[in-house]
């Protein structure tokens, strides 16, 4: 240890602060796999053990991944890859005549929540509080709106039918998906993100 | 000198926090014991991210100066990289701890960095036997004690071989026998391997007989710094970082003002006892 002055600090301890540069966290590189299985894996247990309440249940993997969205931001490319993975993990458990139309939905679902996000922060609207329930209501509509789409075509239903009886049910859900991801956003952000601001002793 | 850590005018702030360091300047000699002490909230801990790389590429936040370990600068570091020079181990340890055995644990980061499965396996044994939980490769984590897990999570640095370890408060949970017994393994440790230790602790008792410098930190400065025998007197003036001066030292100081005398930096209440004695203190007081 280099001794200056008997231990004492030669500087003067009033110097000017230096201009400072800004570095953004770099927590990034597998971070957001890390949040996304986790929450998937969350949303997975939930939607195989949700009950179903007049017709209605909340799709827990969109929440979820509607979650992560917000919270990671990703480029277009891998918000296609959380949709894909999205849709992989719904067939299984997929109750409908047509569990693969999961893929389309999801994919389309994720890729509306991603590009939501990015408007809302071209707007500089990133941190209004609404935005995790105006995004989980829209991947959920737009993905409900898709796959109910898909089983109307497989099934060869009445385009009325779609509008009138499943579009609706399909907001029911989305309502509640962005009851979901608005309640859950802000916890989830503190747990992954705690050290953002600082958790010095 | 031959310093393994240099911090030069180094400043630092939380995305969301006013200066949490403010101009930083140290240097850390190569194979020195160093202990950092400091109020609470003084900064310690982000010190020691910072001489990690965590603080502030990991964490982000807005910064001056510069941090070199071993003579290169974390500057464009991934912190996984730097690992492998600066080893640390966060008070809350568990949070370190990922895999599901002991010996898995310890591997983990080698084979992380591309160490072949036979060397990977053959540190993992070295570093277990280092830290005294010798064959307990297979063992669960929940098998283990807090305290080996704490151990485990030392082997886990050790194995990569880092010249340089650094640890937050690492006996702040353990009773007076477990902060003893970790600390003569690391004084073991600095022995054997030559390793650079650089410690935050508020119980500095425990490692009195093995600490070669001081780094005092108070409001995001340094307070003071060099080695034990330099540095004391100047810590025992502030009153706030008095108290966190070992008892045997604040003695020590006291003494030194009230008599004029000098004495040595007692290492062991045993020292002291006997250079009281030999300088005739004592005498005539009954036991």
């Amino acid at each position: 240890m280099e001794e200056k002055n008997n231990g004492a600090i030669p500087e003067a301890q009033d110097k000017p602060v230096p201009a400072l540069t800004h570095v953004d966290a770099n927590q990034e590189g597998y971070r957001w796999v890390a949040i996304t299985a986790m929450l998937f894996a969350i949303g997975i247990i939930l939607h195989t053990v949700s009950p179903n309440v007049g017709g209605v249940t909340p799709n827990w993997t969109i929440a979820m991944y509607a979650i992560v969205i917000n919270l990671t931001r990703p480029p277009l490319k891998r918000a296609l890859g959380i949709g894909f993975v999205a849709g992989l993990t719904l067939i299984p458990s997929s109750k409908s005549a047509f569990p693969l139309g999961n893929m389309a939905s999801e994919l389309c679902g994720a890729t509306s929540c991603c590009l939501m996000v990015k408007a809302f922060a071209l707007c500089h609207l990133e941190n209004w509080r609404p935005v995790p329930f105006i995004t989980g209501f829209a991947a959920t509509f737009v993905s409900g709106s898709v796959f109910t789409f898909i089983l109307k075509l497989v099934l060869g239903l009445p385009l009325r039918i779609w509008i009138f009886a499943m579009l609706p049910v399909v907001a029911v859900v989305g309502l509640l998906n962005g009851l979901i991801t608005f309640g859950l956003f802000r916890p989830v952000k503190k747990l992954f993100y705690a050290q953002e601001g600082g958790d010095d002793k | 000198m031959n310093p393994v850590v240099s911090v030069t005018e180094f400043y630092f702030k939380y995305l969301r926090s006013g200066l949490v360091l403010k101009n930083i300047n140290l240097e850390i000699e190569k194979g020195s014991f160093t202990v950092i002490i400091g109020p609470s909230g003084a900064g310690k801990t982000t010190l020691c991210k910072a001489i990690t790389g965590i603080v502030p590429y990991y964490t982000g936040g807005d910064y001056a100066g510069d941090v070199k370990v071993l003579g290169e600068t974390t500057k464009g570091k991934k912190v996984s990289d730097l690992a492998m020079k600066v080893g640390l181990m966060l008070e809350d340890y568990e949070s370190q701890l990922v895999s599901l055995t002991a010996g898995e644990e310890v591997a983990f980061s080698l084979l992380n960095h591309g160490f072949p499965p036979d060397e990977a396996e053959e540190r993992t044994r070295r570093a277990l036997e280092d830290v005294g939980l010798p064959g307990r490769e297979n063992y669960q984590l929940d098998e283990l004690s807090g305290g080996q897990r704490q151990r485990l999570a030392l082997a886990s640095l050790l194995a990569v071989h880092p010249e340089v370890i650094v640890l937050d408060e690492p006996v702040s949970a353990m009773d007076p026998d477990g902060g003893e017994s970790l600390y003569k393994l690391l004084g073991k440790i600095r022995e054997e391997y030559g390793t650079t230790f650089i410690v935050v602790e508020h119980r500095v008792e425990f490692v009195l007989p093995y600490m070669t410098n001081l780094i005092a930190v108070k409001n995001g400065e340094i307070a003071g710094q060099g080695t034990c025998e330099e540095v004391v007197s100047r810590i025992y003036e502030d009153t706030e970082l008095r108290p966190l001066l070992p008892d045997l030292w604040q003695i020590k100081r006291g003494l030194e003002i009230s008599t004029g005398q000098r004495f040595r930096l007692w290492r062991s209440t045993e020292e002291a006892a006997e250079e009281l004695r030999m300088k005739g203190f004592g005498k005539g007081v009954r036991a």
